[in-house]
């Protein structure tokens, strides 16, 4: 056991604060065209690339602790810029998972080099509209015919989709679950129009349509028997999510403290009065606790995998909806200016509400985590 | 980060967990019901090795480290057992036990710590006072020194164990003109004449352990049973803190686990409109606020142990964020668990009220939860 956060991690976080900080200073990474949104991506990646982060659950760093050591850094990429943090997460961990635990030798060696030099954009195509608590089987899918396989269906939410190079859709193949890599531009692939969302606008979200978009044969990645795709992604997502959790939660806690200790009401700081500083208590109890939570759910994905997709879930409800109360929690202490675009606790109001939509909803999470302890489901 | 335990200590877990369910629990229903202390139970505790499980074996302990000793009271509280026990055992084995452990002399520890250690002999400790609760510094209670002597003076509330301790570690003023830099500890005996118990206060939980008031009436007690320096003793007792965020509210994180397999095994059973109830959405979502919550709850208890084991200064920061987080958000699952149960969570055989009305305690014994934000809001 060790609770420590290690040296390297620590300078790891320094790093990647005056690093991230520098590129914010250079344009705003949270209100972006979808041009922009591809600039800041590809100027974030090679940023990234140069440390040891996009590597961290991909392939062993020496010095680091994998998951754990990426949830530690995750946080400080969610407080400069939450939009960065889920189109590189996704990309990077969603995406870059994909191929190092399904890709073939020919496919991890042509995609992950790029991937982890940041050269190469992924995004994951899993949402349908029938999909719902009880797993759904995806529609998206196609037939393989020799060297090559068309694929067809419809994919909402996805993230990245505007700017990615490469999509990994999740679907069906010969009755079988498995991804289809598709290449931007591929003809059949339409990306939808951007949606307009009121969090994460320096990311890239929008639906895909596949008609009869043929692919080669060894850009499926079939899913071995006894794996469960569907709750894999998701826990791949939620992880994400909670990363994305632990940021937007500093962001607030440390802009409503700083206010707290600085803005002065009936003569002295605010942060005097009991109302204030007792939120500020629970607003940082609660941000310890998730992560501790989120530290402690990334040890086990690597380390004791089968406790891995119970506990994400749990994390994942707890983490996103401790997010949504110190972000609530902060405004309050802000007042007015908490409520002023351009603000950071107002950013991280709007953001926050995502997080617990996103990847397993926390409705269906506390279902399934009911459910597993019930033992309905595994 | 690495969050692993060692097999001797999921091993350790688990024997206590058979043991507390064989000899233990039988026990509790009779003896909340009376409001009584199970004097048998307790000496099981030492016979087992709980009580005195952290102290080195020459002591007669069993030399384990700190996060061994945190396990063992989440076990207790996994197997079932009732909050008054597990609230003695920590009164006993930590705030008293510990405090003559650490800071006591030689002769101290061979006189009081093997039969503390061994359940012969039971611990309490006196520190707050009627008008003196987290405003240690206001106590009112006096140790004049006379010659080889101590004459104390004053007045106890609230103390576990009270009634029925062997030996009693008792907070006083040495010097009434400084604050905390006034207060020493002292250990005074059961039947010193000047020294008594008050009748046991009826409580709404926990209600197998004995609380009650302690009475200092010119109560005289040799000069060595002061324990380290003169004005020492507001320093200890801050150094139970460490204990009282990890042992103390080890049992609370068990009791999270107890309850999930309860419901989910009354889920699993009861059958309403045609249907188990664990079929209902509803059901589930108090089964997953109750296992989010002992989760989220056990990592900041294990933190504070880690660190005390890696002989880390306490952390008042984390330390007051784990006692707030365990006290003020335990109220939730412990009330779905109630509900969940329907009129059987209301009634005593099910356990689930009892752990209800238990539960009430954290977020007041050991400092309250608001005494927590206190501390937070000054150290941030």
């Amino acid at each position: 056991m060790n609770y420590e956060i290690s040296e390297k991690e620590f300078t790891l976080n320094i790093d990647l604060h005056q690093r991230l900080t520098l590129l914010a200073k250079e344009g705003d990474l949270e209100v972006a065209d979808t041009k922009q949104v591809r600039a800041n991506l590809e100027k974030t990646l090679a940023v990234l690339a140069d440390t040891p982060y996009l590597k961290f659950g991909l392939e062993a760093v020496p010095g680091f602790n994998g998951l754990a050591s990426l949830m530690v850094a995750v946080e400080v990429v969610a407080d400069i810029s939450p939009s960065i943090c889920l189109s590189v997460e996704t990309s990077t961990r969603v995406f870059g998972k994909i191929l190092t635990q399904w890709g073939t030798p020919a496919i991890k060696e042509k995609m992950l080099p790029p991937l982890l030099a940041g050269k190469l954009i992924g995004a994951l195509a899993l949402s349908e509209e029938s999909m719902n608590v009880e797993n759904a089987p995806l529609t998206a899918g196609g037939a393989v015919n020799g060297d090559t396989a068309e694929i067809s269906g419809k994919k909402q939410y996805v993230i990245n989709a505007p700017v990615a190079d490469w999509f990994a859709v999740a679907g069906v193949a010969e009755g079988k679950s498995a991804v289809f890599l598709v290449k931007a531009g591929t003809p059949g692939l339409t990306v939808g129009p951007r949606k307009n969302t009121p969090g994460f606008q320096g990311a890239a979200i929008a639906d895909i349509t596949l008609e009869n978009c043929a692919i080669p044969a060894d850009q499926i990645l079939m899913i071995p028997d006894g794996q469960n795709m569907l709750q894999t992604l998701r826990m791949w997502e939620n992880q994400v999510l909670i990363g994305a959790s632990l940021g937007l939660m500093k962001t607030a806690f440390d802009g409503a403290r700083n206010h707290a200790k600085t803005h002065r009401s009936g003569g002295k700081p605010v942060i005097a009065f009991q109302e204030v500083g007792f939120k500020l208590s629970d607003m940082l109890t609660l941000f310890q606790t998730s992560q501790l939570f989120a530290f402690r759910t990334a040890w086990t994905t690597e380390n004791v995998p089968a406790d891995a997709e119970s506990l994400t879930l749990c994390a994942k409800v707890f983490c996103s909806e401790s997010a949504e109360q110190v972000a609530g929690e902060a405004m309050r202490i802000l007042g007015g200016a908490g409520y002023e675009t351009g603000n950071p606790v107002e950013r991280a109001s709007r953001c926050v509400k995502f997080l617990q939509i996103a990847g397993t909803s926390t409705e269906i999470a506390r279902v399934k985590i009911g459910d597993a302890a019930l033992g309905l489901r595994n | 980060m690495e969050f692993s335990f060692t097999k001797e200590q999921l091993m350790f877990k688990k024997e206590v967990i058979r043991f507390a369910k064989k000899e233990i629990v039988p026990r509790i229903q009779e003896f909340e019901l009376k409001k009584q202390f199970d004097f048998e139970s307790f000496k099981k505790l030492g016979d087992f090795g709980i009580l005195g499980l952290h102290f080195p074996e020459e002591y007669g302990g069993g030399g384990a480290d700190v996060i061994t000793t945190v396990l063992a009271g989440e076990a207790l509280g996994e197997a079932g057992v009732d909050g008054g026990l597990t609230l003695a055992y920590g009164a006993h084995t930590f705030l008293c036990a510990d405090t003559i452990f650490s800071h006591g002399t030689e002769e101290q520890r061979k006189k009081y710590i093997p039969k503390l250690a061994s359940g012969e002999w039971i611990g309490c400790m006196g520190l707050t006072e009627p008008n003196a609760g987290s405003d240690v510094a206001s106590m009112t209670s006096t140790a004049e020194k006379k010659g080889d002597k101590y004459i104390l003076n004053g007045s106890k509330i609230f103390i576990t164990n009270g009634p029925i301790a062997d030996v009693s570690v008792v907070y006083a003023k040495t010097d009434m003109e400084k604050k905390h830099a006034g207060i020493s500890a002292f250990i005074v005996e059961k039947g010193t004449p000047g020294f008594s118990a008050g009748t046991p206060l009826i409580k709404m939980g926990v209600c197998t352990s004995q609380t009650s008031e302690l009475y200092l009436s010119n109560c005289e007690i040799p000069a060595e049973n002061l324990l380290g320096k003169e004005g020492d003793g507001f320093n200890m007792s801050l150094q139970t803190v460490e204990w009282d965020r990890s042992a103390l509210l080890a049992p609370f994180v068990g009791a999270a686990t107890f309850m999930l397999n309860r419901c989910v095994a009354y889920a699993k059973d009861r059958e309403q409109f045609g249907r188990k109830i664990g079929q209902f959405q509803a059901i589930k979502r108090k089964i997953a606020n109750i296992r989010i919550f002992g989760e989220a709850a056990r990592n900041l208890v294990y933190r504070i142990a880690w660190c005390k084991d890696q002989k880390k200064p306490l952390n008042h920061l984390e330390a007051a964020v784990a006692k707030l987080f365990v006290g003020d958000w335990s109220m939730g699952p412990s009330n779905d668990a109630v509900v969940l149960h329907g009129g059987y969570g209301y009634c005593h055989e099910y356990d689930m009220e009892r752990i209800f009305r238990d539960s009430r305690l954290a977020p007041i014994g050991g400092g309250t939860s608001d005494i927590q934000r206190m501390i937070i809001s000054k150290l941030i």
